[in-house]
């Protein structure tokens, strides 16, 4: 069978019924982008504010324990390569943003937009092992100087086994560490992943078609 | 000036405006669907316009975005299809001047391009419309045999889907 009678009736095919005038057209061109792009973006922003907010509302008694062991320095020092780090991922976002272009080939815009991806991607990779990086060292430190952390710990001195504290200690610490871990992990998978699953598909299919030759 | 462009942009997309419906058509099976791409490829196309250096015709730039848009910029497009929606949209097709046979030939064909992923559906939709394999590959940003090849290979799943 040949499909050149089908390409006959789509060619005659009739224009759609509802024909948009100018004025018609004019109000679609004034309504606001959905595009994945731009989703991208708002949900990488949003996350950027997340973590953001989340120091700047981390009370400050909460620092005084980590007096007593000496951290403060390395917290500072920490707190100023994160933000850098954040920084240079805001650069980056904005300049993979700035980059995409729709009259690009299908195949290049795509490869763009799965650079953003790869972008949020590393940045969400970082904050997932900042996070596990962070607390090995600090738990490291404080279960290093057991008598100040029991002090810490258990300022009314009410009388319990030293161990027992710091195995309670340890095990919070590490739940606690897994759950932060797992809901970033979700969040991970229903934004970015959801957003994108489909346009891997398309990707890929472009890119078998590539390497055909 | 800007006013000038934008006489200019929706002159030319008015005239042009069967081309975005096509595309549409392919790319969702409802008409809630149709009507957002629509408005997102209209969006796009005049985000990009000023980009637009006339190098090309208006025409084979709205392929170009539109087909962009639908494949790759667009979230909701993967719906499930339902006989429903395309008896629905068969209907909105209807013409007098059009003959039976032609439009069940018609509603046979977006039925089965339906059933292709997106990229074969560009491909067929770029044959249809009469494109050159030049036109095609630069459209999708690969080279003009793999755009033969692939074709090829559209047009036979396109052909089973038709006549199993």
């Amino acid at each position: 069978m040949d499909l050149e009678k089908f390409k006959k009736t789509w060619i005659n095919q009739p224009e759609n019924s509802e024909k948009l005038s100018k004025v018609d057209i004019y109000r679609l061109t004034q309504s606001k982008s959905s595009s994945i792009v731009k989703w991208i973006l708002i949900i990488g922003i949003l996350e950027l504010i997340f973590w953001t907010s989340i120091n700047f509302i981390t009370p400050k008694s909460f620092m005084e324990i980590y007096k007593d062991f000496n951290m403060i320095g390395f917290l500072n020092a920490y707190t100023i390569l994160h933000y850098l780090i954040i920084i240079a991922f805001l650069i980056l976002f904005y300049k993979n943003y700035s980059s995409i272009s729709i009259i690009d080939s299908t195949k290049v815009l795509m490869k763009k937009i799965l650079k953003v991806r790869k972008t949020v991607k590393y940045y969400v990779y970082y904050n997932l092992a900042g996070l596990v990086i962070t607390n090995i060292i600090i738990t490291s430190v404080f279960l290093s100087k057991p008598d100040t952390l029991m002090k810490a710990l258990n300022p009314n001195g009410v009388s319990v086994e030293i161990t027992t504290v710091l195995s309670v200690f340890l095990i919070a610490t590490i739940v606690l560490v897994l759950i932060i871990f797992l809901i970033l992990w979700l969040f991970y998978k229903f934004t970015y992943g959801k957003l994108l699953k489909k346009l891997n598909i398309n990707y890929l299919e472009l890119d078998k078609l590539e390497k055909l030759n | 000036m800007q006013k000038e462009l934008e006489n200019k942009f929706l002159a030319d997309f008015e005239q042009n405006q069967n081309i975005v419906h096509k595309i549409c058509r392919i790319y969702t099976t409802n008409q809630d669907a149709h009507n957002d791409l629509f408005q997102e490829v209209a969006v796009q196309l005049w985000k990009n316009y000023s980009k637009f250096r006339g190098d090309s015709k208006f025409s084979t730039w709205m392929y170009r975005v539109a087909l962009n848009t639908a494949i790759s910029l667009y979230r909701k497009a993967t719906r499930s299809i339902k006989t429903q929606d395309i008896d629905d949209f068969s209907y909105r097709i209807k013409s007098s001047e059009y003959d039976d046979t032609e439009e069940l030939q018609l509603k046979a064909l977006y039925k089965a391009i339906h059933q292709l992923n997106d990229i074969d559906k560009a491909l067929i939709f770029l044959y249809l419309e009469d494109k050159p394999y030049k036109e095609i590959a630069i459209t999708l940003g690969i080279s003009a045999v793999n755009a033969r090849v692939k074709m090829s290979r559209a047009k036979d799943k396109l052909k089973r889907i038709l006549n199993p």
